[in-house]
């Protein structure tokens, strides 16, 4: 299965799927570097939305692509956590792992975040 | 003082208060109520069926002589079938056989007189006058057998014991399910969720935070962020009387959590007291935005949220502010 | 109405069908969605542990009606290495892996019961129980 990943003027969206295999997680973390370098993106949004699970693994990966990411100099905001899940990731511990890491309810807020980020020069220009 | 009930209930009392069989043996055998109790009172049975009559009478008057008692009686009739009642369950007293229905029927009759609302010290009291008119009784019957009147009044008092311990767990019983009961509208008596402006939710929790509704109150939150998209929440705790590690550890997760969804949570309305003592547990809210109260707690939130507060009648000034 | 199902588990995608699995058996006992994800993310960390450290094992997830009590019990075994240190493998951190190390003590908060037994060229047994609410 592979992860769709939009463009979106300086900044690529993935869209994560449900029933995604680590594997998929894995080509994802590689396509993203490849296409922040390529497009020299300034932000990377990674949509959560439909997953059903966030566990030490997935964690662990997304926050692997987030500071992969950052080293390219760009941003990462993960998007769409949803109240049952953070709550897991909490119980999991997983919270303070991800403590580094941007958060924002849905797309519209995560643009929105980017943008002030890089308008305060917080990402390459 | 007895009166039989014809509820049918499908759980038995004792199945509900917990009596089993070995819990009868148990009692039986911490009163010392035995064999030669059995046929101590067996032996005094035809004499305690001729005093029931005279007995029943003194007790009657007895109760009526208080307030407290005399308002279950003001009916003659009631009074009449009580009576009769009543004297089936002295009767039964010196009979023997004290095995499970015995048992049932005990609590049942201790069930209705909860209900009806005798209190447990009249209950009591009922024994105690039952007791002393039947030991001047026995006394007088067994005159020259004293030792007689003696052991088969010990072995009386044995069982009455027995009924008054069974009448007493009718009582807490009927408390315990009350209590459970409370709890359980406790439970359901929900955190209200404010949404006081687009984006911001204030949540006023009030009373005991115990580990249900600690973590019904951060399934409310989370769930209340998801649906309204709120950047913001304030959760403010000024009435809420005590905080503890436990509770604290519950808040910070729900913040975190709520941070995980892309929300900040303030915490206002933390005492200086509930800080200390938090504090001293090693609670570490460094990593929590809190507030002194309410009102700080807005202003926090109006500037996450990139919104300025102004007095309300600085509104021309502030329009000009953010055209 | 099945209470019972036994799952061989040696790839990613097997755990995926785990987690499904586990939250169709939870649902019909009443668990709320919540407690839906807080079982799948458990047994996500039991699977994934199985396939990333014994290669294959089994997950056996049963549904249990005690009285008026419901739950579901997640079995999670496999003949593969054992581990050495069960205490430090409980700790929060302790990974031997590149992992986070938060798997086998996450899914102990995540879950009510939880039991580990392992010994050393032997294999490794979880069992866990998680009661609706
Ligand atoms: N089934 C197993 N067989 C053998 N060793 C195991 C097994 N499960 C866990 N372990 C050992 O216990 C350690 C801790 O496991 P745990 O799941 O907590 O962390 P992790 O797998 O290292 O990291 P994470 O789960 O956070 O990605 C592992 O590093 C591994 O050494
Ligand atoms: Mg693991």
């Amino acid at each position: 299965m592979n992860t769709s990943i939009l463009k979106q003027g300086p900044y690529l969206i993935a869209i994560l799927q449900a029933g995604q295999s680590d594997s998929d997680l894995l080509q994802l973390q590689e396509t993203l570097l490849e296409q922040v370098g390529r497009f020299r993106s300034r932000g990377v949004i990674l949509d959560v939305t439909l997953l059903d699970v966030m566990d030490s693994f997935a964690t662990r990966t997304l926050r692997g692509i987030a500071q992969a990411v950052s080293l390219r100099g760009a941003e990462t905001v993960i998007v769409g956590i949803r109240p049952e899940i953070a709550f897991a990731m909490v119980q999991l511990g997983l919270d303070t792992r991800l403590s580094g890491v941007l958060t924002a309810l849905d797309l519209e807020e995560a643009l929105a975040i980017l943008n002030r980020r890089c308008r305060e020069g917080m990402c390459r220009d | 003082m007895a009166e039989q009930t014809n509820q049918d209930s499908t759980k038995s009392l004792m199945e509900e208060i917990g009596i089993t069989d070995r819990e009868i043996a148990n009692r039986c055998a911490f009163l010392e109520l035995g064999e030669k109790d059995i046929k101590e009172l067996l032996g005094i049975d035809p004499v305690a069926e001729a005093y029931a009559d005279p007995v029943i009478e003194d007790f009657y008057k007895h109760l009526l002589n208080f307030e407290e008692t005399r308002v279950f009686f003001q009916d003659r009739q009631v009074l009449e079938r009580v009576k009769r009642a009543q004297k089936q369950y002295f009767a039964r007293l010196t009979r023997g056989n004290y095995d499970k229905d015995y048992i049932e029927d005990r609590l049942k009759i201790g069930a209705v007189h909860e209900r009806i609302g005798l209190p447990v010290k009249a209950y009591l009291g009922m024994y105690n006058f039952y007791l002393r008119n039947v030991a001047a009784r026995l006394f007088d019957e067994y005159k020259n057998d004293r030792e007689k009147a003696l052991r088969a009044f010990l072995s009386l008092l044995k069982v009455v014991f027995l009924d008054m311990g069974l009448a007493i767990d009718t009582y807490i019983n009927r408390r315990e399910q009350l209590i459970g009961k409370q709890q359980e509208a406790m439970r359901e008596l929900p955190t209200p969720v404010l949404r006081v402006r687009e984006r911001l939710l204030i949540l006023p929790v009030v009373g005991v935070l115990e580990s249900y509704r600690a973590h019904q109150l951060t399934e409310q939150l989370l769930e209340s962020i998801g649906t309204t998209r709120a950047k913001a929440a304030i959760v403010d705790i000024t009435g809420v009387p005590v905080v503890d590690s436990r509770v604290a550890n519950h808040l910070l997760q729900t913040v975190s959590a709520a941070r995980l969804m892309g929300a900040t949570v303030i915490l206002t309305g933390l005492s200086s007291q509930i800080a200390q003592a938090l504090v001293a547990i090693g609670v570490d809210l460094s990593q929590v935005k809190t507030t002194v109260d309410l009102q700080s707690g807005l202003e926090e939130a109006e500037r996450l949220l990139g919104y300025r507060l102004v007095p309300a009648g600085d509104k021309a000034r502030s329009d000009q502010l953010h055209p | 109405m099945t209470d019972v199902v036994q799952i061989t588990v040696r790839s990613d995608a097997d755990i995926i069908l785990v987690r499904q699995q586990a939250r169709m058996l939870a649902k019909e006992l009443g668990f709320s969605s919540s407690d839906l994800t807080l079982i799948a993310t458990a047994l996500s960390e039991l699977a994934r542990n199985i396939v990333e450290y014994a290669r294959q094992g089994e997950i056996v997830l049963s549904q249990i009606r005690q009285g008026s009590r419901r739950g579901i019990t997640i079995i999670a075994r496999d003949r593969g290495p054992g581990i050495a240190d069960i205490e430090r493998a409980m700790l929060d951190g302790y990974s031997t892996g590149k992992g986070l190390g938060l798997g086998l003590p996450g899914a102990k908060r995540l879950m009510d019961e939880f039991e580990i037994t392992s010994s050393l060229g032997q294999g490794t047994t979880v069992k866990a129980t998680k009661w609706a609410r």
